[in-house]
């Protein structure tokens, strides 16, 4: 306070100088002050009841009187007039008036129409009060179907031209965005992801490169050239035969491996394996002849022994080595000279060599390029079937479009062309298994004539299916 | 600090794959639904560099998908779609088991139907983009218009099939698109041209239905191709009826109309309704002008403009524009054996006019009296009743005569005949050096005479020849003679022996020799013209086509060799094959001869005898 004083001129410009320099405790004691009693209610107003108590008890201790303690019902009785715990958070727990003095009753939702409510309802819709909502109900309804209709339409008449101006539907700016002041930029920006036409991935290679429809053999017209009939039936052939050759691989590396034995043989090993060790029946035959044995132990194999080299031996060895080893340089010296000589039928070698590994990489690669080029896309563990050529009978051959008899199913000619083109994964096509219900009466249970009969006619019919196939 | 580090397969080939399993997971699809959607909006498997990195370490083979197409699925508004649909199931499912059938009914009337045109625009951006895919479209689409109604495929789908590949044949009717056909054992190939995209399809031939396997083929899988192949096809039929300023849908016969309720019962009804409806000729947009005809093509002078190249595509241009309007004015009737739908769909291509017998099958337009009736299709080798104003050929006769882009001469194609092969036109024009029999050639293009070519004997065929000769005489007021007048002449020149040419060129030197002694006595003795010696012109122009070859570049110089190597031995061999055909078919004529003169020896004999 002494430092205000001190100062004779305070600048009060901002709110937070005035704040500084002015004292206002006062004023907001007061206010708190106020605001408390708005909240807990005057205290002059307040009458005495609530304030004081009259002490009558004194400083006596009270009188323990034989009171009958209440029974849980009764307790669950009295409880019933207070106000749950639980909802003592709704209650206001300022006193200051509600400002909205009447608030409407919401009912909550999912409540049901009262008799009244819907009495109240019938009432006001006589009197007009909804028709703007029912319109509107109405109109919705009847863009809802439009809608459906024109999707199913569409379905069936096709009437739109893709590929010129029009958008379909699904697809482009919203209506709600299609308003003069809205920029046509912020209209493409606002159009949400799903409803852009986005540029589709490119397909895998196998699907954009392979021919949906492969030029057909010239052997497989109805009415071929003897030529090229026979051209078509060598090209079976050829497959044919490539897989008689992988199959014939296939039994010989596998079943074939293995050696057969007759039962007889079987059961003869069995019986060797199964005696072994036991005592035999004495065979004259079989039995060794304990002549030329003289009780003496022999090994097979005698024992080795270090025999040493003596200084000779040892000599001769070095000297053989040596002298095998200046034979061999020697040998090198002199095919260095005459290579000199040899130098242009080693070049013309050494480019034969070039060339014949040129001449095999390029038919390598061509070949790796074929693979590639026909092998059909591994896309699941099973693999699509191989394509066999079109086989075309002689005997199917009349030359004329009246007796026209096909072989092949275009059907399943189209799925594995869809298969071998990598637009379709190949898989096996699982059946479902029919679930084998058995039947039968639980044990206690009353049984009537009438199940009697139905079970036997069930057993009739499961006994000769043919029988059932027939009637239908 | 150390960086964190990395986790495996988070970069590279193991986050661009993504198993199936982990796509369903993504997408919250089943897998029946996911099949549907992948189909539906073109999503293939892919198959990866290096599978074990692919399928982040597993072993084994999975189906495996780019992470990026499964992203693209995300986007598309048709799943939600799938999801409603997936709700409906269940509360169809539950009103049968509560057996609510009432309920049950409200629910399948409202079943969500799924729009998928803008699939079709996001799947081909451009027209061409459709017409290029249509291959497997219109097989597939013509195959399940063959179809009854099966277990897994919708009930309506066999029905739209048949409706648009009607329209299909209509809109390559109207546009004269059609340019081969070949008749194999599996069905009718027919390839036509669409702004410039040729377009292969397969038409099976029409037998019963015949049962499917069950394990061979997914039914489902199929129809759900074909679910969305009759989409692109219906849009692309409305825009090539567009184009042509046909009025879309075509009013058909009765069987064709979608609203209609009427189902055909009988198969065979069914197929005479809808050749009925192919011979059916379409309505225009009102005040809309014929189609012009297309310009000449115009002639760029190209950087390596090739003249020989251009002049081809000059040909073919022009061989087309007579292919168009090969039958133009000419009528056809098709006896009943006769397999007639492609028969109609073809003769209409070009421009003739088709009709069959009045009493078997609905949709005739004229009768078989009609006399102006310029060729009658047979399929027997003899009939009882015969006009003298038409000729009786059998159908093999259209095909070739369009893959031969001319009207072939008949007489190999009459009635009761042996016919020539049927060859295929879809043989690639890359092998042009290759030993080609003369009769094949003659087949091939009908200006090829073969040197030696005998009045081929057969006794038919020379009595037909006589009988064509009378109608031509009796019918020269007639509709479309002038196209028969070309042909007869054709005949003729084909017929007749060479004789009168050789008669011709013995009368040429004498003429010249005449004219030359005038000329010489008329002359004025002048300078000396420059002449040019023509095989002095050859050995320089070898001698600059040698300078040429030298000049080839040492990189490709082996690749010219070989080439060049390989066209001597190829033009040997055809050499050869000519010359022992040569002296085989020198060899043949002798022995005819001798055996004629032995004949005629002995008839004279016996005369004197």
């Amino acid at each position: 306070m002494s430092v205000i004083k001190k100062k004779k001129h305070v600048s009060k410009k901002n709110k937070k100088a005035w704040r500084k320099y002015c004292d206002i405790k006062d004023v907001e004691e007061f206010l708190e002050d106020q605001r408390l009693e708005e909240r807990i209610g005057k205290f002059e107003t307040k009458p005495d009841s609530e304030l004081f108590v009259v002490d009558t008890a004194g400083d006596e201790k009270p009188e323990v009187t034989d009171v009958k303690p209440l029974s849980l019902k009764q307790k669950k009785r009295a409880l019933l007039n207070q106000t749950p715990k639980c909802f003592e958070v709704l209650l206001p727990t300022s006193k200051v008036q509600d400002p909205n003095a009447k608030r409407n009753h919401v009912n909550p939702v999912g409540a049901k129409p009262t008799a009244l409510s819907k009495l109240t309802q019938k009432r006001r819709f006589e009197k007009g009060a909804y028709v703007k909502k029912v319109e509107l109900v109405r109109k919705n309804k009847k863009i809802a179907l439009a809608k459906k209709r024109k999707a199913k339409e569409i379905e069936n008449t096709f009437i739109k031209n893709l590929w010129g101006d029009e958008l379909p539907e699904v697809k482009g700016i919203p209506s709600t965005l299609c308003d003069d002041f809205v920029s046509e930029e912020a209209q493409l920006h606002n159009v949400l992801p799903e409803k852009r036409l986005r540029p589709k991935p490119p397909p895998p290679k196998t699907v954009a490169t392979r021919a949906a429809i492969e030029t057909p053999h010239p052997g497989v017209s109805y009415n071929p050239s003897y030529q090229e009939h026979q051209d078509l039936l060598q090209e079976v052939v050829q497959h044919e035969e490539k897989m008689m050759k992988k199959e014939a691989h296939l039994h010989r590396v596998t079943t074939k491996m293995f050696s057969k034995v007759t039962a007889h043989d079987k059961e003869n090993q069995w019986r060797e394996e199964m005696s072994a060790g036991l005592p035999q029946p004495h065979n004259p035959a079989t039995a060794p002849s304990d002549e030329e044995t003289d009780n003496e132990y022999k090994a097979i194999n005698p024992p080795v022994k270090n025999k040493k080299k003596d200084h000779k031996a040892r000599r001769k060895q070095r000297e053989r080595i040596e002298e095998r080893e200046r034979l061999k340089r020697e040998k090198i010296e002199k095919k260095k000279i005459t290579d000199i000589y040899k130098l242009r039928k080693l070049q013309s070698s050494i480019s034969a060599k070039e060339k014949r590994q040129a001449e095999l990489q390029a038919k390598r690669t061509a070949k790796r390029e074929f693979i590639s080029a026909t092998a059909v896309p591994a896309l699941n563990a099973h693999k699509p079937p191989v394509r066999e050529p079109d086989l075309v009978d002689p005997k199917q051959l009349t030359g004329d479009l009246r007796n026209i008899t096909t072989n092949t199913n275009l059907l399943r000619d189209r799925f594995e062309s869809l298969q071998r083109r990598g637009a379709l994964a190949a898989s096996k096509l699982m059946m479902k298994k029919k679930k084998r219900v058995k039947s039968y009466f639980k044990p206690g249970h009353k049984v009537t004539e009438q199940d009697i009969e139905k079970y036997v006619q069930k057993m009739k019919g499961k006994k000769d299916p043919k029988k059932i196939v027939i009637k239908k | 600090m150390v960086s964190k580090k990395k986790k495996k397969y988070s970069s590279g080939e193991g986050a661009q794959f993504m198993t199936r399993k982990a796509a369903l997971k993504k997408l919250q699809l089943s897998l029946k639904d996911f099949r549907r959607i992948c189909i539906l909006k073109g999503i293939y498997p892919r198959e990866p560099r290096n599978r074990k990195r692919a399928q982040k370490g597993a072993g084994g083979i999975k189906t495996l998908y780019h992470t990026k197409d499964i992203k693209f699925l995300l986007h598309e508004p048709i799943i939600w779609k799938l999801r409603d649909l997936k709700v409906y199931q269940q509360k169809i499912r539950r009103a049968r088991a509560t057996r609510e059938f009432g309920r049950m009914r409200k629910y399948l009337r409202d079943y969500p139907s799924i729009n998928i045109d803008h699939i079709v625009k996001e799947r081909y951006p451009t027209f061409v983009d459709a017409l290029r895919d249509l291959d497997d479209c219109l097989t597939l689409c013509f195959l399940f218009s063959t179809f009854p109604s099966l277990k897994k495929v919708p009930r309506n789908q066999s029905m739209l099939c048949r409706r648009l590949t009607v329209e299909f044949m209509h809109a390559v009717i109207a546009a004269k698109a059609l340019r081969k056909v070949f008749v194999s054992i599996k069905g009718y190939y027919y390839q036509a041209e669409f702004e410039g995209q040729t377009i292969t399809w397969i038409v099976p031939h029409h037998f019963s239905f015949q049962p499917q396997n069950k394990d061979e083929v997914d039914f489902k899988i199929m129809s759900t191709f074909v679910e969305f192949y009759t989409m692109m096809l219906g849009f692309v039929n409305y825009k090539l009826f567009h184009s042509m300023n046909l009025v879309y849908p075509p009013q058909l016969t009765a069987g064709f109309s979608p609203d209609s309720e009427k189902d055909l019962i009988d198969e065979h009804a069914y197929v005479a309704e809808r050749i009925a409806a192919l011979n059916i000729s379409l309505a225009k947009v009102a005040g809309a002008n014929e189609v012009e005809e297309l310009p000449e093509i115009d002639i760029f002078q190209s950087e390596d403009g090739d003249p020989q190249k251009l002049e081809e595509a000059k040909q073919e241009a022009e061989k087309v524009k007579k292919l168009k309007t090969m039958f133009k004015g000419l009528k056809f009737f098709i006896n009943r054996e006769v397999p007639r739908e492609p028969l109609v769909f073809i003769i209409r291509c070009f421009g003739g006019e088709v009709s069959w017998d009045r009493d078997h099958f609905v949709g005739a337009t004229f009768d078989e009296s009609d006399e102006s009736i310029a060729y009658q299709i047979v399929d027997r080798p003899s009939m009882d009743k015969q006009y003298l104003s038409r000729y009786y050929v059998q159908p093999q006769w259209v095909f070739d005569s369009i893959n031969a882009r001319t009207l072939l001469p008949i007489n190999k194609y009459l009635m009761g005949a042996v016919l020539p092969p049927h060859l295929s036109p879809f043989v690639d024009k890359i092998k042009d050096q290759v030993y080609i029999p003369p009769e094949e050639r003659a087949l091939k293009d009908p200006d090829f005479k073969p040197l030696d070519d005998e009045p081929s004997g057969s006794d038919i065929e020379e009595a037909s020849d006589e009988d064509a000769d009378e109608k031509n005489e009796q019918e020269s007021e007639e509709d479309g003679d002038t196209a028969l007048a070309r042909q007869y002449q054709q005949e003729i020149a084909e017929d007749s022996p060479s004789d009168d040419e050789d008669g011709e060129d013995n009368l040429d030197p004498e003429k010249k020799k005449l004219a030359k002694e005038k000329k010489k006595s008329m002359a004025v003795v002048s300078g000396v013209p420059y002449k040019e010696n023509p095989y002095q012109k050859q050995i320089e122009d070898k001698q600059a086509f040698r300078l040429r070859e030298k000049l080839v570049r040492k990189k490709h110089r082996n690749l010219y060799k070989s080439m060049k190597a390989g066209q001597e031995k190829r033009k040997k061999e055809i050499w050869l094959l000519r010359k022992k055909r040569r002296l085989h078919d020198e060899k043949v004529k002798e022995e005819k001869k001798a055996e004629k003169r032995k004949q005629k020896m002995q008839a004279f004999e016996a005369a004197t005898a």
